[in-house]
């Protein structure tokens, strides 16, 4: 009998972390447990980590290259495929440039600086993250207000943590991880939530706001009413290191009464009143905040606004608060990723970088400019693409656009684990090794101080890590990259003093801490200090303060549409099994989660004679999706909540049922509905309206 | 020999389930039985597991005596005996009692009796985020509640 290899590892079942000791017995993987040891997750895994052998073995996997011809798929070598793909970027780039390739990848596996490396050497500034509405729209805004992401300091022990539209016991948490939140939270720290949906953390609270859904920039400036009404800020702070406190103050105060806020948000002025004391009295106090914030036209807005809190509360970079990690040393990603060898030429070409002037600052496309692009032309043609771990006709708006733009490129390269609705459009498929199969410095992009080494476990068919594709498919362009995987990680880590493979028996690198570091050189913005007046937006002739606009699709914006339409739908309800368009074809998950669910209170099914478990139809003007009803009175009677992503890969045909269950039928991607500097889309406050699917 | 008990703190339960596929994954089960689940009744999460009684009603169900309860307090099922009679499914007061179909028997949770011998904790109660899974002797998990009471 073999005996059982153990090998260290880092996850990747989500946007990842935590540590995983991997069981490898006759070269095969058969179990993953926690790694007690690991700095993010002490011990703990999560069921989709822990699902990891039923995705890496699953029988419907694709284990090596293929291309798509009259007769459907047929295997082909990695030369053939890469070769196939090198040809046809090479006739895209010569007759139209190489801004008419799109790259696109979803939430990634570890590969953003491998995939941006890619794109910049390629040559185009066309590459489609979800970065638009997800993290990087915080970063954007973080870096424009306070230089730096300020993320929430566990380790400096929170008196007081605001989990703001964030469950990250459940759903990809970017820095820490929800254990690192329980057990401030086990110490005796405050609670206050804000959610639309009342769940494990609301009921916990000391506070919790059920806000309306959309509207947190709204309740951010309430919080900092009362704080400037109340005297409650840091005067020291604020007169020393915010810029435009005084013309900050004027909006706050002539614009966000508490009545007004309430009328907006629907919460209590009263409760608004307690957890604004509450946040900025308790001493540190942490703001824990998710991407539904930043999934609305008010997204940039609202971190704004966030970031003002942690700084009036004199809160930021100060130990239990909001802090900027201090990176381990390594190599930068914005190094690694070449950004520089984009010409401001072909960088000035950026789809969406005149109207979106953030994202053009930060190399973020809203997806809306590529459908455009490739379906009318507009400004320029986009005829290829080549896309990473992701699956946008699912996961991104407005869906049918996605799809049928997607089928109009002359040439599709795909990069996965399974042939999802996306991979089904490609010409091209090119297998991907999943994170038992990864050899990197793994969570180099994030902000929490950390780079942790996911070392291969095994081998599987004949797939490669995502790193590997874009390195030889690079080379194969004539880019400039290293021989192999291990040693481009060399370099990454050459500053740190250390190989890989040092590295990977070390395990980890944590940069030291050091808070308060704005004592010394003031943060990084033009003015040196927190900028609550924005001179950034402001050159770009946008408003310089923080607001809150209305929702573009409401019950107040629109009333006649809301006549027809009577709900509010959050399309982004999430689930600890799933993530985004991921492991519906995990049996172990799969049977947690057998359906699509759509949660509606209580009182609203029983005006349209929906009982729990009835199929029900979700309809907003633009499409409809089928899921099915759990009803909850944890929610606002006015509001439903959807999950997202929805396809079912036991649907043998190439469609897979992409368009049966998926939410993204019914959400918008309008530019008139998108946040005006970053192009986050509307994803959390739409208008619909709901009934039962008759027997069909 | 002093019996070994446990317990998971409802209240203290979020609903991630990793505990049914740590599970899973440590007894090699696929789809069907659930020797540990979490039913969501939105807001609240309840974990429905064998909470190996002292009289256990499914041993005293089973015509064939395939259910015993060992000296730590473990209820244990030999699956070579079972014969398929259901009859302790009926029987449990939890719903704990599980059917594999594809074997025609019924499983349990055993409490990780491998896992305990070898000095570790089990499956679910290790990757448990919240920690809501308590296992201890009998007096220290009357402890469990007068600390957090």
């Amino acid at each position: 009998m073999s005996k059982v290899k153990y090998v260290k590892t880092i996850c990747r079942s989500c946007h990842g972390g935590c540590g995983v000791i991997a069981h490898v017995k006759s070269g095969k993987v058969v179990k993953v447990e926690g790694d007690p040891d690991s700095p993010i997750s002490h011990g703990s895994l999560c069921s989709k980590g822990l699902a990891i052998t039923q995705l890496a073995y699953h029988p419907d996997r694709v284990l090596f290259p293929m291309k798509k011809d009259k007769r459907g798929w047929l295997r082909i070598s990695w030369d053939e495929a890469l070769d196939t793909v090198t040809e046809k970027f090479q006739e895209v780039r010569d007759q139209y440039g190489s801004e008419s390739i799109l790259i696109g990848q979803g939430t990634g596996r570890d590969f953003e600086s491998h995939f941006s490396r890619f794109g910049n050497l390629l040559g185009t500034p066309n590459m489609i993250t979800a970065g638009h509405m997800c993290y990087l729209s915080r970063i954007a805004a973080t870096l424009t207000t306070c230089g730096r992401h300020p993320a929430i300091d566990y380790a400096g022990n929170p008196e007081c943590i605001v989990m703001w539209g964030c469950n990250p016991l459940w759903t990809n948490p970017d820095e820490y991880k929800g254990v690192s939140f329980w057990n401030a939270y086990q110490k005796g720290a405050k609670l206050i939530v804000i959610d639309p949906r009342k769940g494990f953390l609301a009921k916990k609270a000391d506070v919790w706001l059920q806000i309306r859904p959309g509207t947190d920039a709204a309740l951010a400036m309430g919080f900092h009413h009362v704080i400037i009404a109340e005297g409650l800020y840091d005067a020291d702070f604020v007169s020393e290191y915010i810029h435009g406190w005084d013309a900050f103050v004027d909006r706050v105060i002539s614009d966000y009464p508490l009545d007004r806020v309430e009328q907006i948000t629907w919460v209590k002025q009263d409760l608004i009143r307690k957890a604004a004391r509450l946040y900025a009295t308790t001493k540190p106090a942490g703001i824990h905040w998710g991407v539904p914030t930043e999934q609305t036209n008010n997204c940039i807005d609202f971190t704004r606004a966030a970031v003002g809190l942690m700084a009036a509360t004199g809160n930021l970079d100060a130990p239990g608060g909001n802090v900027f990690h201090q990176p381990p040393g390594t190599r930068s990603i914005a190094e690694f990723s070449a950004h520089r060898s984009l010409s401001p030429e072909q960088r000035a070409k950026q789809l969406g970088g005149d109207i979106y002037k953030l994202a053009s600052r930060m190399t973020i496309v809203t997806p809306k400019c590529a459908w455009d692009a490739i379906l009318k032309d507009e400004p320029y043609p986009v005829k290829a693409g080549y896309l990473v771990g992701t699956n946008p006709v699912v996961s991104r708006a407005n869906a049918k656009e996605v799809y049928t733009a997607l089928k109009n490129l002359d040439f599709l390269a795909v990069s996965d684990f399974f042939l999802t609705p996306t991979a089904e459009l490609a010409d091209v498929f090119l297998p991907a090794g999943t994170w038992l199969e990864q050899d990197h410095v793994a969570d180099n992009w994030k902000f929490h101080g950390y780079v942790l080494a996911r070392q291969k476990a095994v081998e599987i068919g004949e797939c490669w890590q995502d790193h590997k594709i874009f390195m030889e498919l690079g080379k194969r362009m004539g880019q400039q990259w290293w021989d192999t995987v291990e040693d481009a990680l060399d370099w990454l880590l050459e500053p740190t003093g250390l190989s890989w493979e040092q590295f990977k028996h070390k395990g980890f690198l944590k940069g030291e801490m050091k808070y308060y570091k704005y004592r010394e050189k003031g943060f990084s913005t033009p003015t040196r200090k927190v900028e609550l007046y924005s001179t950034t937006i402001e050159s770009w002739g946008a408003d310089p303060l923080p607001k809150y606009t209305e929702l573009p699709e409401s019950p107040v914006s629109q009333p006649e549409l809301a006549a027809e339409y009577p709900y509010i739908l959050n399309s982004g309800l999430r689930t600890p099994t799933f993530f985004h368009s991921a492991n519906r074809q995990l049996p172990w998950l799969r049977e947690i989660r057998p359906d699509p669910i759509v949660e509606i209170h209580p009182e609203a099914a029983k005006q349209h004679a929906i009982e729990a478990g009835d199929w029900i139809w979700i309809e907003s003007p633009r499409g409809r999706a089928k899921l099915r009803a759990k009803l909850n009175s944890g929610i606002d009677p006015r509001v439903v909540v959807a999950e997202h992503a929805w396809w079912y890969p036991e649907i043998k045909t190439p469609d897979h049922g992409w368009d049966i269950s998926n939410i993204n039928m019914l959400t918008d991607n309008s530019h008139e509905s998108m946040d005006p500097l970053v192009g986050a889309t509307n994803l959390r406050a739409l208008l619909c309206k709901i009934y039962r699917c008759e027997a069909e | 020999m002093e019996k070994i008990s446990w317990v998971i703190r409802k209240k203290d339960c979020m609903g991630c389930h990793a505990c049914e596929v740590a599970c899973k994954q440590e007894h090699g089960l696929g789809v069907g039985p659930r020797l540990i689940q979490v039913r969501e009744e939105s807001p609240d999460f309840i974990p429905i597991y064998c909470h190996h009684c002292a009289r256990p009603p499914c041993r005293d169900a089973c015509p064939v005596e395939a259910i015993t309860r060992n000296d730590q307090g473990i209820v244990l099922i030999a699956e070579a005996l079972c014969i398929g009679c259901r009859d302790c499914i009926e029987a449990c007061p939890f719903g704990a009692m599980q059917f594999e179909n594809g074997l025609e028997v019924a499983v349990k949770c055993d409490l990780c009796t491998d896992r305990l011998d070898d000095g570790k904790t089990p499956a679910c109660m290790d990757v448990c985020p919240t920690g809501c899974i308590r296992l201890g002797e009998k007096k220290s998990i009357a402890a469990v509640f007068e600390r957090t009471a």
